[in-house]
């Protein structure tokens, strides 16, 4: 960068002469002659992208090699991954990226409010792609999909492990304390009730007006005396744990369920308060690289949209059009993830 | 960077313009005339081709896609999908294609490390499939367990009652 960074010229004129006609400005001007023709602020980006490129490079890599060496991997309607979701959001993205270079093309033409317009266009849609994020990660939380321990629900197998965590977790709503009571099955008495005191939810659902459940429902609260039966039963086999785990979120089979993951319903999608274990095989790891590569891109798109919005609060003119394309470059770059991250996690 | 008019082209800093904002004038007029103007429907352009990429990609999961049985053809047309998208979002996007050649310089080294890295993972993902510890040999799921979760949806004693 510095091997010609400054060479002394006398002035504008570019004559070498120290004498009399350049003492009227009385300094020097220097010449800039970086390494690479561009500016500085771009050749930093660009220096970042590269890097970013080895960063996403690596967590992509660890996706493959855990995907791929490992022995089962569930389907996306398994994990309640919506396709047709995730393609929206990638078009959300493109949209974005054709936003923010308009917001460039303005910015150099000096139309100062059309590239103001433009960046608030792609302020917007980044918005919205982390908008539908967070949806998607909201229904995965709602089927007890988390990356780790304590909130994760799910279990790799519907082996003995298995059974006793449900046993546990049905203990655990045997004596659930009175302020977690869900609504739908709250008694009059229960405003007297001490902050100590329990209540056993499974005996009050089995107790409730049949009335006050929908017919899913009442079929639900049948299956769900059996599967206590079975967890408790001295005759329990091997078997019985995968029937118990269909019971509590079934998967769907192949090409059952294409839409939001709401064609089977099982005992959790009837009685969401149940929380119970689910299996889901390879279902962990699924989460953990789902969340890292999702959560890593999303948090780029957060620090994208801060620029923008601090970036709205200028005039957008053709002298800011240098940061207007470095901000693009950042932002083509979290799109160009994006554009990996959804065949890769959605449809492969 | 043409020479032929050294106050408009030459990266010379001006009085009261900075280094940066100079070179960023002189670049954009240097190439400006070749995007700026009327430029707006080759972005278009490139939009649709990314939409229709998408849909491409996003139409091997349909049951159309005469490849099911083998999903690694799947995995294969939509990595190369992704690749083009990709290429036309940093050609066009982000105007490499209209840039000097110091492109190369940042990008084709970088490329090259994504590269090495992605293959140098490639023994680990046979190493995972070969070698297993005892704990993960005894908490892991198998395709196994899946069929035995399908059983138990056919033939679970409920099946009435559920449907």
């Amino acid at each position: 960068m510095h091997a010609h960074a400054a060479s002394i010229s006398s002035s504008d004129h570019g004559h070498a002469g120290h004498g009399s006609h350049g003492d009227h400005h009385g300094h020097i001007t220097l010449q800039y002659q970086p390494g690479l023709p561009l500016s500085r602020g771009k050749l930093i980006m660009w220096l970042f992208l590269s890097t970013e490129i080895m960063f996403f490079a690596a967590l992509l890599g660890s996706y493959v090699v855990l995907r791929f060496g490992a022995a089962i991997w569930p389907k996306p309607h398994h994990v309640h991954l919506s396709e047709p979701i995730g393609a929206f959001n990638t078009f959300v993205l493109i949209c974005s990226s054709v936003t923010i270079v308009l917001a460039l093309e303005a910015a150099r033409a000096n139309k100062a409010s059309l590239a103001k317009i433009w960046m608030l266009l792609t302020l917007l849609l980044g918005s919205l792609f982390l908008g539908i994020k967070g949806y998607e990660y909201a229904a995965k939380f709602s089927h007890g999909i988390y990356p780790a321990m304590p909130h994760s629900r799910i279990y790799e197998r519907p082996d003995l492990y298995y059974g006793s965590a449900v046993r546990a977790r049905l203990d655990e709503l045997r004596k659930l304390p009175v302020a977690l009571v869900p609504a739908a099955l709250r008694d009059p008495a229960d405003a007297e009730a001490k902050a100590g005191d329990t209540v056993d939810v499974l005996k009050r659902l089995d107790e409730v007006a049949a009335d006050r459940l929908s017919a899913e429902q009442q079929a639900a609260r049948g299956r769900l005396q059996q599967v206590q039966k079975i967890v408790i039963s001295p005759e329990q086999q091997a078997f019985d744990m995968a029937v118990v785990a269909d019971q509590v979120m079934p998967l769907p089979a192949e090409g059952a369920d294409h839409g939001g993951g709401h064609g089977a319903h099982g005992l959790n999608d009837a009685f969401p308060w149940l929380r119970l274990p689910t299996v889901i095989p390879g279902g962990n790891m699924w989460a953990s690289t789902y969340f890292l590569l999702t959560g890593f891109h999303a948090i780029h798109v957060g620090v994208g949209l801060l620029v923008f919005a601090i970036m709205l609060t200028w005039t957008l003119n053709a002298k800011r059009a240098g940061a207007i394309e470095n901000i693009g470059l950042y932002w083509h770059f979290v799109d160009l993830v994006w554009i990996f991250l959804f065949p890769l996690l959605y449809l492969f | 960077m043409s020479d032929h008019d050294p106050h408009a082209h030459g990266p010379v800093t001006r009085p009261g313009a900075s280094a940066d904002e100079t070179l960023q004038h002189a670049l954009h007029e240097a190439h400006g005339d070749h995007h700026a103007h009327g430029g707006l429907g080759k972005y278009v352009l490139v939009f649709l081709a990314l939409c229709g990429l998408t849909t491409m990609s996003f139409l091997t999961y349909s049951p159309a896609w005469p490849w099911r049985d083998q999903p690694q053809v799947g995995w294969t047309f939509m990595m190369a999908v992704s690749c083009t998208k990709a290429m036309l979002v940093i050609l066009f996007f982000m105007h490499v294609w209209w840039e000097a050649n110091w492109k190369y310089v940042l990008t084709i080294p970088a490329a090259m490390m994504a590269l090495f890295l992605g293959i140098m993972l490639i023994p680990d993902v046979g190493l995972r499939n070969r070698m297993v510890s005892q704990e993960r040999a005894l908490h892991m799921a198998r395709d196994s367990d899946l069929k035995t979760l399908q059983r138990a949806s056919a033939e679970s004693p409920f099946a009435e009652a559920a449907h």
